[in-house]
C-alpha cells in the first residue's frame, strides 16, 4: 500500500517538474526579459513563482481523522469543566506550535531551546517509544543510540521550550509501548540524525511496521514474555525456550477481558472533542 | 435527633391508636395484625424529603427551587447599587474576607524560563457573604464574616441555618465558613464573591479537610523507620487516625485567575480530594504580606468600574498563546 502511494507520488513530482519547464520556456521567460530589458541594465532575474499543487482527489472526507490521545480525559469522577479548560489551553498552544500526528514507533525530530546555552537550541532525533499523560501534562519518550550509548529523552508536549516538531517517518509498530527496545539489539533503536523527512500521506490508514526485534541475552529490565505486557514485536523464539514461554503463561489473566467495569468506550467522546478542536483551531 | 424522636412518636402513634381501638371495642385478631403492619411501614418511609408529597408536588418543587435560586442569585448581582455598606480604602494591616472554592484538580503550567509548575485549579461557585458578625457577637477581638458556597437542596438544611440564608437572601450553601476581617473590610450579607478577589502574584492560604487514611501505624503516619520506641515520653508519636482533619497549605502563589469561569490557579498542591470545598484567604505569612498591596478592597465587584480580561496572568508565567521561549 505504502509503496504504491510512494510510486504515484514520485510520478506526480516528475510530471510537475516537466510542466514547470515547459511553462518557463514558453511563456514566463519572454515577457520577463522584455519588461526588465529596457535601458542598459541587464534584466534582473526574478524566480518564477512556486506552483501550488492542489490535489483535487483528496477531499475532506477521505482525509484521516486524527485526535491526539491526550485530548481524551481519563476515566474518573472529576468535573468535566476541568478538562474543557485544559483543552482550551492546549488548543491555544497548538495554534502557535504545530504538533503533528505521530504514534509510538514513528521517528521524530524535536528542537528544544537549551537552558544552559543562551539563545541556542538542541535538535534530537529518535524513535518514539512511549506516549503518556493526559491533558497539558502529556509527554513522549524519544530513543536513539548516540556513539554506542542509548539515549532517551522525555519531552513535555506543551512545554514552551519546544521550538519545533518534525515527523521524519510516520508509522505504527505492533505494540503501543516500545520500552523493550532498551533490551533489544541496538540496531533497532539507532536512527540517523541527518535522516530526510518522508512526506506522510494524509489519507488512508497509517502504515504498520510489522518488524519483530531480536533481543539481547537475558537479564532484561522487565520480563517482556509475561502476558501483562502482551508484546507482539519480539522474536521470543530466538531467545526463550518453549518451556520458558509455557512458564510465563502462568501469569495470564484471561478473565480480565470480560470485566465490564474496565471498559472505557471513548468513541463518542472522541467524536465530540474532535469537533470541538476543529472548530477552535479554525477560529 | 429530630428524626429519631419523630420516628419514635410515629412508632408510638399506631400503638396508641391500636390501644384505643382495643379499649373501645372488643379486640378481634385482624386489628392486631393491622397494627403490626402499620408499624413496619412507618419506619421505612421516614427517609425522603418528599415522603408525604404527591408525585406532581415533588416534581413541581424540583422545578421551582432552581428557578428560585436563579432569581435570588440574579437579584444579588449589583451589590454596589443595592444600598451598599460604606466602602473604605485599603491600608496596611487590613484583613480581607476569603472565598470558598471547589477543588477541580491539578495541571501543569510553565514559567517564561521554561520551568514546569504544578498548579491546582480552584473554582469559585455561587460564593456569597451570608452573615456579618460584629466584634461583640464574634469573640470580642475582631469582626467576622460568614461565607458559603455551592448551592444545595433546601430540604436537607436545618431550620436554624435556613433562617441565616433567608436573611441574607441567598440559596442555602453546602459549605459555610467564618473569616476574621478587619473593621474596614466588612461586606453586606448577600454580596457575591468572585475569583478576581485574588490577583496573580499574591499569596494565599488554603484550608481543607485532608483525605482520610484511617488508623495508620507510625511508619506511614510520621515516616518513622520502624522498630519499637525505647522510652515513651508524654506526647510520643503513636499510631492513630491519619488524615480527615483540617489542614492548611500556607503561602501558595496565585499564578493565574480566570474571570469568566472563576478559576484560581494556585501553585502546588492543596489539601483535600477532588471536588472538595476549600477555604482560600490572603496569606498570613509575614514574609508574603508585601505581595498583597492594594488588592481589590473590600472585594472585587462586577458592577464596579474595573474591566478585567478573561485571564489574568502573573508576569513570570508563560501564556499558551505566546510563541515558544528562547532562553537568553
Amino acid at each position: 500500500m505504502a509503496a504504491s502511494v510512494r510510486c504515484v507520488r514520485t510520478a506526480i513530482c516528475s510530471l510537475r517538474a516537466f510542466g514547470n519547464q515547459n511553462e518557463r520556456f514558453l511563456s514566463t521567460s519572454l515577457p520577463r526579459l522584455a519588461s526588465g530589458g529596457d535601458g542598459d541594465q541587464p534584466p534582473k532575474f526574478t524566480p518564477p513563482t512556486k506552483p501550488v499543487i492542489i490535489d483535487k482527489t483528496q477531499t475532506d472526507a477521505t482525509l484521516r481523522r486524527f485526535l491526539s490521545p491526550e485530548f481524551i480525559p481519563p476515566r474518573q469522577r472529576t468535573n468535566p469543566q476541568k478538562f474543557r479548560l485544559e483543552r482550551k489551553d492546549m488548543i491555544q498552544r497548538r495554534k502557535v506550535l504545530n504538533i503533528p500526528e505521530f504514534y509510538v514507533g514513528s521517528i521524530l525530530a524535536v528542537t528544544m531551546s537549551d537552558p544552559n546555552d543562551s539563545g541556542k537550541s538542541n535538535r534530537f532525533v529518535g524513535i518514539c517509544i512511549q506516549r503518556s499523560g493526559k491533558g497539558l501534562g502529556a509527554t513522549f519518550v524519544l530513543r536513539n543510540i548516540v556513539e554506542g550509548q542509548g539515549v532517551e529523552i522525555r519531552y513535555e508536549m506543551y512545554s514552551p521550550r519546544i521550538q519545533q516538531f518534525e515527523v521524519l517517518k510516520l508509522e505504527k509498530r505492533l505494540d503501543d509501548n516500545l520500552m523493550y527496545l532498551r533490551d533489544a539489539l541496538p540496531e533497532y533503536s539507532t536512527v540517523d540524525f541527518n535522516m530526510k523527512p518522508m512526506t506522510p500521506s494524509l489519507s488512508g490508514e497509517v502504515p504498520v511496521n510489522t518488524l519483530k526485534v531480536r533481543m539481547k541475552p537475558k537479564p532484561w529490565s522487565k520480563r517482556w514474555e509475561r502476558p501483562n505486557f502482551n508484546i507482539q514485536g519480539i522474536r521470543f523464539d530466538l531467545c526463550l525456550s518453549p518451556e520458558k514461554m509455557e512458564e510465563a503463561k502462568k501469569w495470564e489473566k484471561p478473565w480480565l477481558e470480560y470485566d465490564m467495569l474496565k471498559e472505557y468506550d471513548t468513541t463518542q467522546l472522541e467524536k465530540n472533542i474532535w469537533q470541538e478542536v476543529q472548530q477552535e483551531m479554525s477560529k | 435527633m429530630a428524626a429519631w424522636s419523630c420516628r419514635f412518636l410515629r412508632l408510638g402513634d399506631p400503638l396508641l391508636r391500636g390501644a384505643h381501638f382495643i379499649a373501645s371495642r372488643t379486640a378481634p385478631a385482624t386489628d392486631r395484625y393491622l397494627v403490626s403492619f402499620q408499624f413496619v411501614r412507618t419506619i421505612k418511609s421516614s427517609t425522603w424529603w418528599d415522603e408525604h408529597l404527591s408525585e406532581e408536588n415533588s416534581a413541581f418543587l424540583r422545578k421551582v427551587v432552581p428557578e428560585e435560586y436563579d432569581r435570588m442569585t440574579a437579584s444579588k448581582l449589583n451589590p454596589l447599587k443595592d444600598e451598599p455598606w460604606p466602602r473604605h480604602a485599603w491600608e496596611p494591616g487590613s484583613r480581607r474576607v476569603g472565598l470558598v472554592a471547589l477543588k477541580l484538580g491539578m495541571m501543569p503550567m510553565w514559567t517564561k524560563t521554561g520551568e514546569r509548575q504544578a498548579v491546582t485549579m480552584l473554582q469559585v461557585q455561587d460564593c456569597h457573604v451570608i452573615k456579618y458578625l460584629s466584634k461583640e457577637e464574634y469573640d470580642g477581638h475582631t469582626a467576622a464574616l460568614i461565607v458559603g458556597a455551592k448551592n444545595v437542596s433546601p430540604f436537607h438544611v436545618s431550620e436554624a441555618s435556613m433562617d441565616m440564608f433567608r436573611n441574607a437572601g441567598v440559596p442555602p450553601k453546602q459549605k459555610v465558613t467564618t473569616f476574621k476581617v478587619s473593621d474596614n473590610a466588612i461586606l453586606k450579607p448577600g454580596t457575591p464573591l468572585y475569583a478576581a478577589h485574588f490577583r496573580p502574584g499574591q499569596y494565599v492560604d488554603v484550608t481543607a479537610k485532608t483525605i482520610g487514611k484511617g488508623f495508620q501505624g507510625v511508619m506511614k503516619r510520621y515516616g518513622f523507620k520502624g522498630g519499637d520506641p525505647a522510652k515513651v515520653f508524654k506526647g510520643k508519636k503513636m499510631p492513630g487516625q491519619m488524615g480527615n482533619v483540617y489542614d492548611t497549605a500556607h503561602g501558595l502563589k496565585v499564578w493565574r485567575v480566570n474571570t469568566k469561569y472563576n478559576i484560581i490557579y494556585v501553585k502546588g498542591s492543596v489539601p483535600g480530594h477532588r471536588s472538595c470545598l476549600v477555604k482560600v484567604r490572603d496569606s498570613i505569612l509575614p514574609s508574603r504580606l508585601e505581595h498583597i498591596q492594594n488588592p481589590p478592597f473590600p472585594t472585587y465587584f462586577t458592577d464596579g468600574d474595573e474591566e478585567l480580561p478573561e485571564d489574568l496572568y502573573d508576569e513570570a508565567i508563560f501564556q499558551f498563546g505566546e510563541p515558544s521561549v528562547t532562553l537568553a
